[in-house]
C-alpha cells in the first residue's frame, strides 16, 4: 500500500539539508507520497529505506497487457478494493466470443460489426476490446483458418479458447509477434501449457474451481518463467463467482503473490441474454480484468460499456453532474432561467429547492470542473465567457421568450460582463443561498 | 497448496427492518417483507449468509403517470389507469412490495388531495396482501397534507412514509411515530448527508429500526457511481459499527433509469444505442445490480421484464452455495 | 425535618434552611438574587458562590477548577446546604473571570529584555555638532555623518534629496543640537538610511514610533508604539473600507483586476489605514513624523492590493503570488501617513493564501518554540491554520467568510461596544441573557457572540443538529418571518438600535459553513501529517473574535476540536502582535523569514478530502458525535 508522507519522512535523514530542492526533509516526503517527487531527489537515502519504499510501490496485482495487430487490452495494477478508496485503474476488456464451430459467415459478421462498433459516450467513443475464439471444434486446422479470418477483419487483441495445447498452437501460429491470452491451463494440461505460452510470447488463463487451485498452478507456471498469468474463476453461479472474486483480491492486495494477476470472467449463458448481461455488468463491477460475453448486440454493449466507464471513473475528482439544461417542472417559454454549476451537491440544492417549491424554471449547469458556485468562480471556472457559452451551446435562447437569467448571489459582480456577453438577456442577480430561491423566485421574478 | 481465506469479521450490522404488519400484528398485509440484518459485505457467504435477500418493489403511481417511456405504457397497458389494478399485476409478476407514488395530480387531473391519497392508498391496499412504500410527490407542504392523514387512516400497518428530507422530516416523523408506520429519509449522494439526516430523525425518538434510508444513486451513465461508492462507504461504516449508517438502503433505478434518454425515448437516437425496449430494461436491470451488489436491499423496478431478471440475479446471488 | 441556618456576607440576618434546599433558594429566601442564566441548570457557572464554613453537597461542579473548589466556590443552582453554613456572593464580573472556559486575549506586553540598540533597526540618536568655521569647512552633510559615526559606527549614510534641501536650516536654527533617525541593518559598518533630521529640542518631547499594522480582509488594525521603549502607545481597529467592493478576497481580486480597480482599493485601504494613524497620532498627540517605521503583516492579497502589485495570479491555476519576500518600502511610496522617508516593511508570506499575517502569527503564537504538536488557527475571513512544532510545520488556508468578524450575517458587528459577546439561554424559559462589550444596550452581535449564541441555542434545543429552528417551541422568540425562521436574542426597546436583534436561519447556515470550513481545515492537516487531532497538546487561537472567546462554547458547536480546556490559548490578533514583535526585534523579523521558508503549504483543494470533512462538520456539533466526547456526554446530561 502506498505510504503516507510521514511514513516516508520517518526512512529520510531528517537533516532538511535542503538540496533535494525542498525546504525539509517533511516537505520531500510528501511529495514522494503525492507522487510529485521522485526519491532520486535525495542523495541520503539509505539502501534499506529504498528497499522498503520500493516495495510498497510495487503493484499487488500484476499488469498483463493484451496485445493484437492493432490495439491492446490491459488489466491488473489494480490497488484497492473499493473504487472509492483510490480508484480502479485499468478498465476490464470486453471481448466477444466465437466458435470456431460457427459458420465462417456467422463468424465474420459478428467480427466485422463488433470491431467496428463503436459509441459516443459523453465526448468519449466507448468500443469493445477484442475476440475469444473457442476452439469447440478441437481441429488445429480449423481453428487456424478461423483465426486467419479473423485477422483479415480486425486486429483487435484475441483470447483462444481450448484445453488442447496442440490444437491452440494452430491459432497462435496466425499470430505472429501479437501477445494473445491462451485460455487455458489446468491441473491436467498445465506444463504444456506453460510451454506453449512461453514459447509465443502469450498470456496465459488458469482455470481453476477454488483458490487453492488456481495459486497452486500459478505457482508452478511461474516457475516455468511464465509471467503473465490470469485467473479464470471457473464456477457457475453469480453467488460463487462473485464470492472468488473477491478473496483473490482481497489476497492479492495483502500482498499473497500466487493470486497476484487480474482475473477473467466468462458471461457467456446459454442463450439467456438477461442473465449474461448481469453478470457482466457484476464482473465488470466486482473485479474482472477481462470479461467475455456471447451475445453482440448494441442494445447489450452499450450499457456494458457505460456499465464500466463509470465504475471505473475516478472517485477523487468532485462529484459532478453533466453540464447540460435541466428542467425543473416542466418550464414554459416563460420561466426563467437559473444558472449554476455542475458539482452535484450545488445542482442538487438548488434542483431540489426549486423542484420542492412547485416552481417551474430551466435549470443551466455550466461545466465547472466539478467545482461549486464559489470555488469555481474564484479560480475563473465559473464567469460570464463560460455561462454565455453554456447558453449557446445549450441552445438556451430556443426554449424561451423571456430572456431572463438568474446568477447565484455570490456572482453578482458578474452581471456587468454577461449583459456584455449576452446582449439580448435581462440579468438577474439570485439570493445568495439555495433556501432563498423560491422566495426570490416567487417575489422578483414574478 | 493450502490457502487462509482473508474472512472478515465486522463488530456492526445492518439494522432489521420488518415492512407491513399483517392481521395478527395489527395490520392487513396477507405478507410482511424483512430487509437488513446483513453482517458482511454483499453475499460474501463464505463468511456469513445472506439474513434477508434484497427485495424488490415495484413502483405503482397514484394517477396514470404522464410522463413514463412509451416502453413502460406499452408493457403495462391499461393497468396503469387503475393503481389498485396495477398493484396486484405487480404482485402477480412476483413483486415483494409496492411503492405508491403521488404525484402532484389527483383525480380528474385536480391537485392531489387528502381525500384522494386516503382513498387510493385504502384501495391499493384491498387489492393487494404486499406491504406498503407510500411517496408523497416530494413538495413538503403536499407531502405533509396528504402524508399525515394517510399515516392516520392506516394506523398499525407499518406502512414505510417518504419522503423525509432535510429540510422536512419533523412532520413525516411524527406521523410515523404516533401510527406505528416506518419512514424513507432521502439525502443526495452523500454519506455525510444521509448519517445526518438519519440523527435528526433518531432525535425525534423515531427507533432506527424503522427507518430505511435512500442515499440517491442516480443511474446507470447519469452518476450511477457517485451512488455505488456512497452506498459501498455506508454499508462499510455500518459494519464497523457506525449506528447512523446502519440502516437498509431502498434504491430506485426505476425512476433513475426511465428518465434517462435512453430508456425514455426511442426516436432520433443512434443506431449504436441497439433496440429500444431492450435496451431501457437492461439500463434499468444493470443498474439495479449494479447497486445491489454495492448494498441495496430493497431495489424499485418499473418494467415488468426487468422485475423477471433482477429476481433471478438475486436468487442466484442468494442460493446458499460457497465457493 | 433537620434545620439549619444560613448566613450571607451581605445580609446581616440568617435565614432558617431546610433539608435538601439548593443555595440559590435560601438566598431568595434572604433576599438575594442570584442570577441564573442558564436558568439554574448548572450549564453556565454563573452563579457561583464562595461558601466560607459549613457543609454543602455540590450536585455538579461543572466550570468549576479544582483551585475554585479549594477556595470554596459552589453552584448556587446545584449545591445544597447540609449544615450550619456562611456563604459570599461574589459580585458577577468576579465570577465572570474565574471561568475556566473563558479565554480572553493577553495584553500587549513589551517582550522581555526589550533593548532597542540591540534589537532595533530604526533609532534616532542625539547629536552635538560643532558649528563649522573657517578653520572647520566641512560641509553640512559630512559634519552629520562623522557624527552619526562617531557615535553610533555607522560607516555610510544615504538620504533623500529633499533630506538634503532642508538639512541646512535644521542644522542652523536647533543651533547644531540635533537628533537623527535612521535605519540600518545593525552590524558595524553598514549602510545606513536617513529618515529624519530634527532638531533636538523638537525630538525630547516626542517618542520615535513605529506602527504595527495587521490588514484584515475584513478588519485593519493598527498599534502605535513606542520604539525605544517598546511600549504599544495605542492600539485601533476598523473595518477595511475595501467591504464595499466585496467581501472576500476573491472579489477584491477580481475587482482589482479590472480597469481602475486596483488603485480604487489601495486607496480604500491606505484612506482606512491613515485614518486609523491619524486617529492614533491625535489620541496621543504624536506628530504622524515621529513614525519612522511600520511593519505589516496581513494576507497575501491585502499586501498586494496595499502595495499596487496586480493580484489576479494569486486566484487562477496554478495559484502564485506576485511575490512573497518583500524588499524594505518608502513610507512614502506606499502612502501611509508616517514620515515619508520611513520605512515599511512588508512581511513574507507563504503561498496565495497564506501569507504574512500567518507568518507573522506563527511567530506571535511561539509555535516553533516547542517541541510539543501544536495547532494555531487565525481566523478571520479565511481561515489559515497551522499544525507543527519546533520541527515541522504544516499549513492550509480555509475559506470561512466573514462570519466570525460579526459581517454577512444579518445583525452582525465587529466586536466593538454594543457587540453581544456573549449568550446564556434559560433551557425552559427559552430566554436570553446577553453579555454586551461596555456594558450599554445592544447593537448586534459579534463573531464570539454568535458562536455563544448558536451553542446555547444548540444546547437549548432551538436549533436540531442540523441547524435548523424548531417553530414548534413556545416562545415569542421563535418566529417566522420574511427571512425565513428565526430568533430574537434582544426585543427592539432593549436594543440600542431600537429594532429586534434576530438571527436568522441564513445566519446559523453561515456560522455553520464557516465552523465547518475550519474544523475540516484541522482534519485534513492532521491527517495529511497523520496526526491525530486529539494528541494535539497546545491549540493557539488567534483571530477576530475581538478580545475574548468562550472555548467550550466554540467547542460545543464544533469549531475548535473537543480537547481539554487548558490546552487551548485565546492570542487575540496574532497577526497584529507578530507585526509588532518584528518591529522591535531584527531577530524576530528573521524568525518570520525562517516560518516562511519552512511552512509546507497543503492545497485543500486537491481532492475530496477537504470536502468529505467539510460536511461532515457542517452539522452541531458534527456528524461523528465520537469526535465531540464532552459534547455528547454534556447532551445526554440534558436530555
Ligand atoms: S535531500 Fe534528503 S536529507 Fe536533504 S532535505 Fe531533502 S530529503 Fe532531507
Amino acid at each position: 500500500m502506498a505510504l503516507s508522507g510521514i511514513q516516508i519522512y520517518k526512512m529520510l535523514p531528517q537533516t532538511n539539508c535542503k538540496e533535494c530542492g525542498f525546504a525539509t526533509c517533511l516537505a520531500f516526503a510528501m511529495k514522494l507520497a503525492a507522487k510529485q517527487a521522485e526519491l532520486d531527489g535525495c542523495p541520503y537515502v539509505t539502501e534499506e529505506s529504498k528497499a522498503a519504499l520500493a516495495e510498497s510501490a510495487t503493484p499487488p496485482i500484476r499488469l498483463v497487457t493484451l496485445k493484437g495487430k492493432a490495439g491492446e487490452a490491459k488489466a491488473g495494477n489494480e490497488v484497492v478494493l473499493f473504487r472509492h478508496e483510490k480508484t480502479f485503474y485499468n478498465r476490464p476488456g470486453v471481448f466477444i466470443r466465437v466458435l470456431d464451430t460457427e459458420d465462417d459467415e456467422v463468424i465474420e459478421n459478428k467480427v466485422r460489426t463488433g470491431s467496428s462498433y463503436s459509441v459516443d459516450y459523453v465526448g468519449m467513443e466507448l468500443r469493445i476490446d477484442g475476440f475469444a475464439v473457442e476452439a469447440a471444434s478441437g481441429d488445429r486446422t480449423r481453428l487456424a483458418t478461423v483465426v486467419e479470418a479473423l485477422r483479415a477483419s480486425t486486429g483487435l487483441p484475441l483470447i483462444l479458447v481450448g484445453s488442447d495445447p496442440a490444437v491452440l498452437s494452430g491459432g497462435l501460429d496466425k499470430l505472429e509477434g501479437e501477445a494473445p491470452l491462451i485460455m487455458g491451463a489446468d491441473t491436467s494440461n498445465w506444463e504444456a501449457m506453460a510451454d506453449l505460452a512461453a514459447g509465443r510470447g502469450a498470456a496465459l488463463g488458469i482455470r481453476g474451481g477454488s483458490i487453492e487451485e488456481l495459486a497452486q498452478l500459478s505457482e508452478k507456471i511461474k516457475e516455468k518463467g511464465v509471467e503473465d498469468l490470469v485467473l479464470y474463476p471457473a464456477v457457475d453461479s453469480m453467488s460463487a463467482s462473485l464470492a472468488l472474486n473477491t478473496q483473490i483480491r482481497r489476497l492479492a492486495l495483502k500482498n499473497f503473490r500466487p493470486l497476484g494477476y487480474p482475473t477473467i470472467a466468462f458471461a457467456a449463458a446459454s442463450g439467456d441474454q438477461g442473465r449474461e448481461s448481469l453478470m457482466a455488468a457484476q464482473a465488470i463491477c466486482k473485479y474482472a480484468g477481462f470479461v467475455v460475453i456471447d451475445t453482440f448486440a448494441p442494445e447489450l454493449i452499450y450499457p456494458l460499456l457505460v456499465l464500466r466507464e463509470n465504475i471505473f471513473t475516478d472517485p477523487q475528482k468532485p462529484i459532478q453532474v453533466l453540464p447540460a439544461l435541466y428542467e425543473i417542472n416542466s418550464p414554459g417559454r416563460s420561466d426563467p432561467v437559473l444558472v449554476t454549476t455542475n458539482f452535484s451537491i450545488t445542482y442538487f440544492s438548488v434542483a431540489n429547492e426549486v423542484e420542492g417549491a412547485g416552481l417551474p424554471a430551466w435549470l443551466l449547469v455550466t461545466d465547472a470542473e466539478g467545482m461549486s458556485v464559489l470555488t469555481a468562480w474564484a479560480a475563473g471556472k465559473f464567469d460570464a465567457e463560460s455561462i454565455a457559452k453554456a447558453v449557446k451551446q445549450f441552445g438556451v435562447a430556443d426554449k424561451v421568450d423571456q430572456k431572463w437569467i438568474v446568477l447565484p448571489g455570490h456572482t453578482a459582480v458578474l452581471s456587468g460582463e454577461l449583459e456584455e456577453e449576452l446582449p439580448d438577456w435581462v440579468i438577474k442577480v439570485g439570493p445568495r443561498e439555495a433556501v432563498d430561491l423560491p422566495g426570490y423566485m416567487r417575489q422578483v421574478l414574478n | 497448496m493450502p490457502v487462509e481465506i482473508p474472512k472478515d469479521s465486522w463488530p456492526g450490522s445492518v439494522n432489521t427492518v420488518t415492512l407491513g404488519a399483517t392481521g395478527d400484528q395489527g395490520g392487513s398485509r396477507t405478507s410482511t417483507v424483512t430487509i437488513g440484518g446483513e453482517q458482511s459485505l454483499p453475499f460474501m457467504h463464505f463468511e456469513n449468509p445472506t439474513p434477508h435477500r434484497p427485495v424488490i418493489a415495484m413502483e405503482v403511481a397514484a394517477a396514470r403517470p404522464a410522463d413514463w417511456s412509451a416502453v413502460l405504457l406499452e408493457a403495462w397497458g391499461s393497468t396503469l389507469d387503475d393503481p389498485a389494478v396495477w398493484a396486484r399485476a405487480c404482485e402477480d409478476a412476483g413483486a415483494d412490495l409496492i411503492v405508491l407514488q403521488f404525484g402532484l395530480k389527483g383525480s380528474d387531473d385536480g391537485p392531489v388531495s387528502a381525500e384522494f391519497a386516503v382513498e387510493v392508498v385504502k384501495e391499493v391496499m384491498d387489492s393487494t396482501g404486499l406491504p406498503l412504500v407510500v411517496l408523497g410527490p416530494g413538495q413538503a407542504e403536499i407531502d405533509n397534507s396528504i402524508l399525515v392523514p394517510i399515516a392516520d387512516a392506516t394506523k398499525g400497518e407499518r406502512i414505510v412514509l417518504g419522503l423525509c428530507e432535510e429540510g422536512n422530516y419533523r412532520t413525516i416523523v411524527a406521523a410515523a411515530m404516533a401510527n406505528d408506520h416506518l419512514v424513507l429519509g432521502k439525502t443526495p449522494m452523500d454519506v455525510n448527508l444521509a448519517k445526518q439526516l438519519n440523527i435528526l430523525m433518531t432525535d425525534m425518538g423515531l427507533p432506527l429500526d424503522r427507518i430505511v434510508m435512500d442515499p440517491t444513486t442516480g443511474a446507470l451513465g447519469y452518476g450511477i457511481e457517485y451512488g455505488y461508492s456512497v452506498m459501498e462507504r455506508l454499508r462499510l461504516a455500518a459494519l464497523q459499527g457506525d449506528a447512523m449508517t446502519q440502516l437498509p438502503m431502498l434504491v430506485t433505478p426505476g425512476v433513475e433509469t426511465w428518465k434517462t434518454k435512453e430508456s425514455k425515448v426511442g426516436a432520433g437516437i443512434p443506431d449504436e444505442w441497439g433496440e429500444w425496449a431492450e435496451r431501457g430494461v437492461n439500463w434499468e436491470t444493470l443498474t439495479a445490480v449494479a447497486l445491489i451488489e454495492a448494498g441495496a436491499d430493497v431495489v424499485v423496478l418499473r418494467h415488468p421484464q426487468s422485475l423477471v431478471r433482477v429476481r433471478a440475479a438475486i436468487a442466484e446471488l442468494t442460493a446458499s452455495e460457497t465457493a | 425535618m433537620a434545620g439549619y441556618t444560613a448566613k450571607f456576607d451581605t445580609v446581616t440576618e440568617a435565614v432558617m434552611v431546610s433539608a435538601g434546599e439548593l443555595v440559590v433558594e435560601v438566598a431568595d429566601r434572604a433576599g438575594i438574587e442570584i442570577h441564573q442564566p442558564c436558568g439554574g441548570q448548572g450549564r453556565c457557572g454563573r452563579c457561583a458562590v464562595r461558601i466560607e464554613s459549613g457543609r454543602v453537597r455540590r450536585r455538579s461542579v461543572l466550570r468549576l477548577s479544582q483551585a475554585d473548589l479549594d477556595a470554596g466556590y459552589a453552584l448556587a443552582c446545584q449545591t445544597v446546604v447540609e449544615g450550619d453554613v456562611s456563604i459570599v456572593v461574589p459580585p458577577p464580573e468576579r465570577i465572570q473571570r474565574r471561568l475556566t472556559t473563558d479565554h480572553i486575549a493577553p495584553e500587549s506586553v513589551v517582550p522581555e529584555g526589550y533593548d532597542p540598540e540591540k534589537a532595533q533597526t530604526v533609532r534616532r540618536v542625539l547629536l552635538s555638532l560643532s558649528p563649522p568655521s573657517m578653520d572647520d569647512q566641512t560641509d553640512d552633510w559630512g559634519r552629520v555623518a562623522m557624527a552619526l559615526r562617531r557615535a553610533t559606527g555607522v560607516d555610510r549614510l544615504e538620504a533623500s534629496l529633499e533630506q538634503i534641501w532642508h538639512l541646512g536650516g535644521i542644522l542652523r536654527s536647533s543651533d547644531w543640537q540635533i537628533a537623527v533617525t535612521f535605519v540600518a541593518g545593525g552590524t558595524e559598518g553598514e549602510t545606513a538610511r536617513l529618515i529624519r533630521v530634527q532638531p533636538a529640542t523638537e525630538a525630547e518631547n516626542e517618542p520615535l514610533c513605529g506602527l504595527a499594522i495587521d490588514i484584515g480582509t475584513t478588519t485593519v488594525t493598527i498599534w502605535l508604539v513606542d520604539l525605544t521603549t517598546g511600549r504599544v502607545l495605542h492600539q485601533a481597529s476598523e473595518y477595511n473600507q475595501q467591504i464595499t467592493r466585496g467581501e472576500d478576497v476573491i472579489s477584491r481580486i477580481i475587482y482589482g483586476s479590472k480597469g481602475a480597480g486596483g488603485d480604487d482599493l489601495r486607496a480604500l485601504v491606505l484612506e482606512t489605514i491613515n485614518g486609523l494613524v491619524e486617529a492614533a497620532c491625535r489620541r496621543t498627540g504624536i506628530d504622524h513624523r515621529a513614525i519612522a517605521k511600520a511593519t505589516i503583516g496581513g494576507n497575501s492579497t491585502m499586501m498586494h492590493l496595499l502595495l499596487g502589485v496586480p493580484p489576479e495570479s494569486i486566484r487562477l491555476e496554478p495559484f502564485v503570488t506576485a511575490i512573497n519576500n518583500w524588499p524594505l518600502l518608502r513610507a512614502e511610496e506606499v502612502g501611509i501617513a508616517m514620515h515619508a522617508d520611513g520605512v515599511v516593511d512588508a512581511l513574507p508570506g507563504v503561498a496565495s493564501y497564506v501569507g504574512a499575517d500567518i507568518t507573522a502569527g506563527v511567530l506571535a503564537a511561539g509555535l516553533r518554540s516547542t517541541p510539543d504538536t501544536t495547532l494555531f488557527i487565525d481566523v478571520g475571513t479565511n481561515g489559515e491554520i497551522v499544525l507543527g512544532s519546533s520541527e515541522w510545520l504544516v499549513t492550509c488556508a480555509c475559506s470561512a467568510g466573514p462570519a466570525f468578524e460579526g459581517a454577512g450575517i444579518l445583525h452582525g458587528m465587529r466586536a466593538d461596544k454594543g457587540a453581544i459577546e456573549e449568550v446564556w439561554i434559560d433551557g425552559n424559559t427559552y430566554e436570553p441573557t446577553c453579555r454586551v462589550i461596555g456594558n450599554v444596550p445592544p447593537r448586534g452581535i459579534c463573531g464570539s457572540g454568535l458562536i455563544s449564541l448558536v451553542a446555547e441555542m444548540f444546547v437549548t434545543g432551538i436549533v436540531d443538529k442540523g441547524g435548523h429552528i424548531n417553530l414548534t417551541l413556545e416562545t415569542p422568540r421563535v418566529r417566522r418571518s420574511v427571512k425565513g425562521a428565526e430568533y430574537v436574542v434582544a426585543w427592539a426597546d432593549e436594543a440600542e438600535t431600537d429594532q429586534d436583534i434576530v438571527i436568522t436561519r441564513v445566519d446559523i447556515d453561515n456560522l455553520l459553513r464557516a465552523k465547518a470550513a475550519i474544523y475540516a481545515g484541522f482534519n485534513v492537516l492532521a491527517d495529511v501529517v497523520s496526526v491525530g487531532l486529539e494528541s494535539v497538546q497546545k491549540v493557539l487561537i488567534g483571530g477576530s473574535f475581538g478580545k475574548y472567546i468562550n472555548v467550550e462554547k466554540a467547542v460545543g458547536i464544533g469549531l475548535l476540536p473537543d480537547l481539554p480546556w487548558e490546552r487551548f490559548d485565546y492570542l487575540g490578533n496574532t497577526s497584529v502582535r507578530g507585526a509588532y514583535l518584528a518591529l522591535l526585534d531584527r531577530e524576530a523579523r528573521a524568525e518570520i523569514a525562517r516560518i516562511a521558508a519552512s511552512m509546507i503549504y497543503i492545497e485543500l483543494s486537491a481532492d475530496n478530502t477537504f470536502y468529505e470533512a467539510f460536511t461532515s462538520a457542517m452539522f452541531l456539533p458534527h456528524t461523528d458525535l465520537s469526535r465531540f466526547p464532552s459534547v455528547a456526554a454534556a447532551m445526554t446530561n440534558e436530555g
